[in-house]
């Protein structure tokens, strides 16, 4: 898992802000020549990519704009109507400006957060971060998971 | 935009339609059957099937070459017992499309009456119809093409305007490569492919809107439905995993098949006449008149016991060769065990692909031309402890029908109604990844991984100082790289030299909603964030005709010097 975190291809705004620019994703010929320069170029620019890290929303539930308490039928529902905004086959009923949120990052949140045991361990690891600023206090679970997620980038969400 | 500009369409695209008119054109849907074809369309409320002049809605797959014309079995009416006879009717080419003449599916059609021919290499099999006394070639492409041509003309004639864009449903165990063969015919009948959609998720949308409407009429509370989907047709078996609420259908889970109705029809034609094979092989005008003969009687007695218990049958078929048999339904059942066994381990597999209990199950919809066979609608019910199958799609209409709500939506139609307010998030039927760690497959993205997908996996060298990798790209389920669809090759150079292990050779993969595949490629050091050479992006398949030499050839070049393995997780 430590390798794939080296090349977090971050075509993920540029294929995003490119389909939904043109809007119109079901003819899949207008975006191609233009996503492959945008994700090399991306790839070749380490502020670019940091930049697009720093808008990253802070937690998977931010993600699916849900609470942290959340039930799994509020998870449920708070994907299918994020689906339908930011799915690229619903793009064209889309306005432009909004953010370019990422459908796949979506999936990716609601496929960690619908999965009960998989939840449990994102909740731990996320009391984890929070246990070690100075502000927090130090829980016990925090204690038993120390070790085990230390750092939580947003590549280490994506290898759910 | 004020300005012109001309652009070139990459070579590995299909031209796209300029969306400019006022009014966007609804893109139509078809679904090209291995044995009936069927046109559907949004007319503005609800979804309509095209009839023929013979006012028939669901036409035969088969095209027919007489002369210099041939003539498929939407237009013509012709009688087509007696050119199945003479060898000039092509059919079944939905199974050989895009297939090599290595493949068990092209060999088991040899015993079709007309020439399918095979020389056992890896390239694609000679078919030719037999027309004048001439075996006139022809392409599973080209018969495609000449009956989607009538069905495009057909639907223009009725909706008085021209038609370009299509949705076209496709086999879920179709490889990448057989959809651009399916996408050429479309190219060849002047058609737009817009959407290549399995068959079982054309239905699940159809269920999907169903199930929206009655929310909407009962106030209901639009809570999940879950429902598994299964079709069988001439050609092929799939089944679906749908969970639809509020107009989104999540497909859980694809599985299919090459085993279908054809797959019953060889078992009985051979257990008729065992020796059919080796009396047949000459394949002469008696010959295949003979074959066609036990065909037609076959499929005939087939259909039958589906409403009987037992059927006599009783044929001459030349130079003193007589049938005379009383096939009862247990019989039928008997000979075809294997292909039922297959159908049940297609459902079980989806379920656990899906992580879907039966109890789970809402409603279980059976479609598809054999799901009128007593057998299958109890073996399916039977797995969901005798559940009553679902009753409100056509099983021979609904995969059509989905088809067309498909092309409303993609053609982005609004409904006031709110009946096109869908959504379907498809899946990907079959894993995609790269030959690794000698001679196997390593999944990069497995199956079952809902679309848009991305993916990345890392991989190394295994010589020191290696300067070159060789990724070659598969699809499939297999464990042995070669078993799997070769989708296409290309060759990594001017990695830095070092020992074996320590390049990291990252390999993405990236599929958009459009279902387009790209592969990422790129060479980082130890210790640097930067890809030390390019990047290369490569759109698969990149593969043409004759591909299956090619795996060969390029062991017999490269030996293992350029091949990969995978990083181990560092746990």
């Amino acid at each position: 898992m430590a390798g794939t975190l080296n090349l977090p291809i971050p075509a993920v705004s540029s294929v995003r802000s490119f389909s939904s620019s043109n809007g119109a994703p079901t003819s899949s010929v207008k975006f191609l020549p233009h996503q492959c320069r945008a994700s090399m170029q991306s790839f070749a620019t380490e502020t670019r990519s940091a930049a697009v890290a720093s808008r990253r929303p802070a937690s998977l539930y931010e993600v699916l704009q849900v609470s942290q308490n959340a039930s799994p039928r509020e998870i449920k529902s708070a994907y299918r109507s994020l689906a339908k905004i930011y799915h690229p086959d619903s793009a064209p009923h889309r306005s432009e400006s909004e953010d370019d949120q990422d459908f796949i990052e979506i999936h990716n949140a609601y496929a960690t957060l619908s999965d009960p045991s998989a939840r449990a361990i994102y909740d731990l690891s996320l009391m984890a971060v929070r246990g070690r600023r100075p502000q927090m206090s130090l829980s016990a679970i925090q204690n038993s998971t120390s070790g085990f997620y230390t750092t939580r980038r947003w590549e280490t969400d994506q290898c759910w | 935009m004020a300005e012109a500009s001309y652009t070139v369409a990459s070579d590995s695209e299909t031209i796209g339609e300029d969306k400019s008119s006022a009014f966007p054109e609804i893109a139509i849907g078809i679904d090209i059957g291995t044995s009936q074809c069927s046109v559907a369309v949004w007319n503005g409320s609800e979804v309509e099937l095209l009839k023929n002049t013979r006012n028939q809605k669901i036409m035969r797959s088969y095209v027919t070459f007489k002369d210099d014309t041939p003539s498929g079995g939407v237009s013509s009416q012709l009688s087509q017992e007696h050119d199945l006879l003479s060898g000039a009717t092509i059919f079944n080419m939905k199974r050989l499309i895009g297939r090599v003449d290595t493949d068990p599916v092209v060999h088991s059609s040899k015993n079709l009456p007309f020439l399918v021919q095979t020389l056992d290499i890896g390239v694609r099999p000679f078919i030719a119809a037999l027309v004048n006394n001439m075996w006139r070639s022809t392409t599973p492409e080209e018969v495609l093409a000449i009956f989607l041509v009538e069905l495009r003309v057909m639907a223009e004639a009725q909706l008085k305007r021209p038609i370009r864009n299509v949705v076209l449903t496709v086999p879920v165990s179709f490889s990448r490569f057989q959809l651009t063969r399916i996408e050429r015919a479309c190219a060849m009948a002047g058609l737009h492919v817009l959407r290549l959609m399995p068959e079982p998720t054309a239905v699940a949308l159809l269920y999907g809107q169903q199930q929206q409407q009655s929310s909407h009429d009962n106030m209901g509370s639009g809570s999940e439905k879950i429902a598994l989907i299964f079709n069988m047709g001439a050609g092929y078996c799939d089944v679906a995993v749908t969970a639809t609420a509020g107009g989104v259908s999540q497909i859980k889970a694809l599985a299919g098949s090459t085993i279908g109705g054809e797959d019953l029809l060889q078992n009985m034609m051979h257990y008729l006449l065992p020796e059919s094979q080796t009396l047949f092989k000459t394949h002469g005008i008696k010959e295949i008149k003979s074959m066609a003969l036990l065909r037609v009687a076959t499929e005939d007695a087939i259909h039958r016991l589906s409403s009987q218990i037992s059927v006599q049958i009783d044929l001459d078929l030349g130079d003193g060769l007589k049938i005379n048999k009383v096939i009862n339904r247990d019989e039928f059942e008997e000979v075809n065990r294997k292909v039922f066994v297959k159908c049940e381990s297609l459902i079980i597999q989806c379920l656990q692909d899906a992580k879907v209990e039966v109890e789970d199950v809402n409603d279980v919809i059976v479609v598809g031309g054999c799901s009128y066979i007593p057998k299958v609608k109890n073996l399916v019910a039977s797995m969901f402890n005798g559940k009553e199958l679902y009753n409100g799609v056509n099983p021979l209409e609904a995969a059509v029908r989905g088809a067309a709500v498909e092309g409303a939506v993609a053609s982005g139609i609004n409904d006031p109604f709110g009946n096109l307010d869908l959504l379907t998030i498809q899946a990907t039927p079959l894993a995609i990844g790269i030959r690794a760690d000698g001679n196997n497959f390593v999944p990069v993205i497995p199956r079952n991984t809902t679309m848009p997908a991305r993916r990345d996996l890392v991989f190394t060298t295994c010589h020191d100082n290696q300067t070159e990798a060789l990724i070659i790209v598969y699809e499939g389920e297999e464990k042995k790289a070669e078993e799997n669809h070769l989708l296409g090759y290309f060759k990594v150079v001017g990695i830095p030299e070092a020992p074996k292990g320590v390049p990291e050779i990252n390999v993405c993969m990236d599929i958009d909603a459009a279902n387009v595949l790209r592969v990422l490629v790129g060479v980082v050091m130890p210790g640097s964030r930067q890809p030390t050479i390019p990047i290369m992006e490569v759109r698969m398949p990149t593969v043409d005709d004759g591909h299956g030499w090619c795996v060969e050839a390029l062991n017999r070049k490269c030996g293992n010097t350029q091949d990969l393995v995978t990083v181990q997780k560092k746990v």
